[in-house]
């Protein structure tokens, strides 16, 4: 115990503020991966072939593809063809394309959770199409899929580990802790505090995920 | 009978509908085709399309090279696998078990291996073990922590198959006189697996592309092989187009099979 209080002492700052960057990039990331994953979704259901084709590879290849691997394609190839993105964008725009992707197959699944006499029924009122499906199928499949988009964020938390992969400005946990680990001896100890933290935030999404799933939830 | 949202919502369109619904779908391969041109000449006006930078593909050393990557990559996602599925089964019973002494532990153990990044893992086997004085191969440099933070994911996805598997069944084994142990390894685990398999499968997905890392501890999978040869052939943009090529089929391979293990068995 005694190295961890030593410990943060030295680095009690710099652990504070490479939390708060851990949570800006998971927030800066879920935000308009989900966005992006809700306009793929409703893209993907018209009746489109060339658009559907190509949004469906669209999400296999961000559903299959090694964030790291996406990380460092965009780092250090898309320079070599002209397009110069910051290391924190990079590291933003890999998870927001990775997150849109999951959100996009969650969604799916949530709307075939909604009984498709919903949807005729609708119709049959005179809604269009598109009405439908913002104002009936969609409000529903959110309601279902706040568990599975629940695990999704915390993934993307632990996810932003990768941005030690590139030479970001500031620190997240995982960057500090192996920079403590090459500098002292402290490796143990700073591992110990990082885990924690990341830990408890998980804990903490798990928690509100679960609430808000409790004052959701549709029981069928 | 259930239709797809798609096929109530779009599926007997008026005629002026399916005129309206060509013309766009036209008009969006028209534009879709535009900005795949776009990035093709892109590539182009960036001289990524020079045939030095593509040629040593036609050579098979280099494939030969990327397969070996690619076993290595296998190589260590299999033995984390077979790890997590054992040890993610010890957890599992560390949970379900009745003395606090042992479930409390294992509950901690798990939430600890779960919330706790893999790179972060691999960092400490990496930099802070050594530190400690144990020293791992790069093998296990990857493979235990892709492991170690697999088998707590498993063991939660192990638990909600046993959960799923109606009390009716163990009651009934019970009054038959089996033991606990009989019950849970002989019906109610065996059902359980038939439940979680797609999930379980899902699980190696997501084992592939955490041993990514692997160039982190300079293990020779497929990303530290692919760096190997961009140093060669000083070729980046085309390498890694091809390595990350390669993730995506090997991955989609596994959901492929996933979606068909998960159909229902009668």
């Amino acid at each position: 115990m005694g190295g961890v209080s030593r410990l943060l002492v030295d680095y009690g700052p710099a652990f504070g503020q490479a939390l708060l960057l851990t949570w800006k990039l998971t927030f800066m990331s879920f935000v308009p991966g989900f966005l992006l994953g809700m306009v793929v979704t409703v893209l993907r259901l018209l009746p489109l072939p060339p658009l559907r084709f190509v949004l469906t590879v669209y999400v296999e290849i961000f559903r299959n593809i090694p964030s790291v691997a996406l990380l460092i394609f965009i780092v250090f190839a898309l320079p070599d063809l002209n397009v110069l993105i910051d290391y924190e964008p990079a590291v933003i725009l890999t998870l927001s394309l990775v997150c849109s992707a999951f959100t996009a197959d969650y969604l799916r699944t949530g709307i075939n959770t909604v009984p498709g006499g919903q949807a005729e029924a609708a119709l049959s009122l005179g809604m269009r199409p598109l009405r439908v499906i913002t104002a009936v199928v969609l409000p529903q499949a959110l309601r279902t899929v706040v568990q599975p988009m629940t695990s999704l964020l915390i993934a993307l938390m632990l996810s932003t580990s990768l941005a030690s992969q590139v030479p970001l400005p500031g620190r997240e946990l995982t960057a500090l802790v192996s920079k403590i680990a090459t500098d002292s001896a402290a490796g143990m100890a700073a591992f110990a505090v990082a885990a924690a933290m990341y830990v408890v935030t998980g804990l903490l999404i798990g928690w509100a995920g679960a609430t808000l799933e409790k004052k959701v939830r549709i029981l069928r | 009978m259930s239709r797809s949202l798609e096929n109530i919502l779009f599926g007997a369109p008026s005629p002026q509908a399916q005129t309206v619904t060509r013309v766009v779908s036209g008009v969006a391969a028209v534009v879709l085709l535009l900005m795949a041109a776009a990035v093709v000449f892109r590539f182009h006006s960036a001289g990524q399309l020079e045939p030095r930078l593509w040629e040593f593909f036609a050579r098979p050393t280099t494939w030969a090279f990327l397969g070996k990557g690619l076993l290595g990559t296998l190589a260590s996602a299999a033995m984390a696998a077979v790890i997590a599925l054992s040890l993610g089964l010890v957890l599992l019973l560390g949970r379900l078990a009745r003395p606090r002494l042992v479930r409390w532990p294992s509950i901690a153990v798990i939430e600890f291996l779960r919330g706790t990044p893999t790179l972060l893992l691999i960092y400490v086997c990496f930099l802070v073990l050594p530190q400690v004085g144990i020293k791992l191969s790069t093998y296990w440099m990857l493979t235990l922590p892709v492991a170690l933070s697999t088998s707590a994911v498993v063991a939660e996805v192990y638990r909600a198959g046993v959960l799923a598997v109606p009390r009716g069944q163990t009651q009934a084994a019970r009054s038959l006189g089996m033991t606990e142990a009989q019950v849970f390894f002989h019906i109610v685990f065996p059902q359980a697996l038939r439940y979680i398999v797609p999930a379980l499968v899902a699980q190696l997905v997501i084992v592939v592309k955490d041993t990514t890392f692997g160039y982190v501890v300079t293990y020779g999978e497929l990303m530290q092989n692919a760096k190997v040869l961009i140093a060669n052939y000083n070729s980046l943009v085309p390498v890694y187009l091809v390595v990350a090529a390669l993730y995506c089929l090997v991955n989609y391979a596994i959901s492929r099979a996933s979606k068909r293990l998960g159909r229902p068995v009668y």
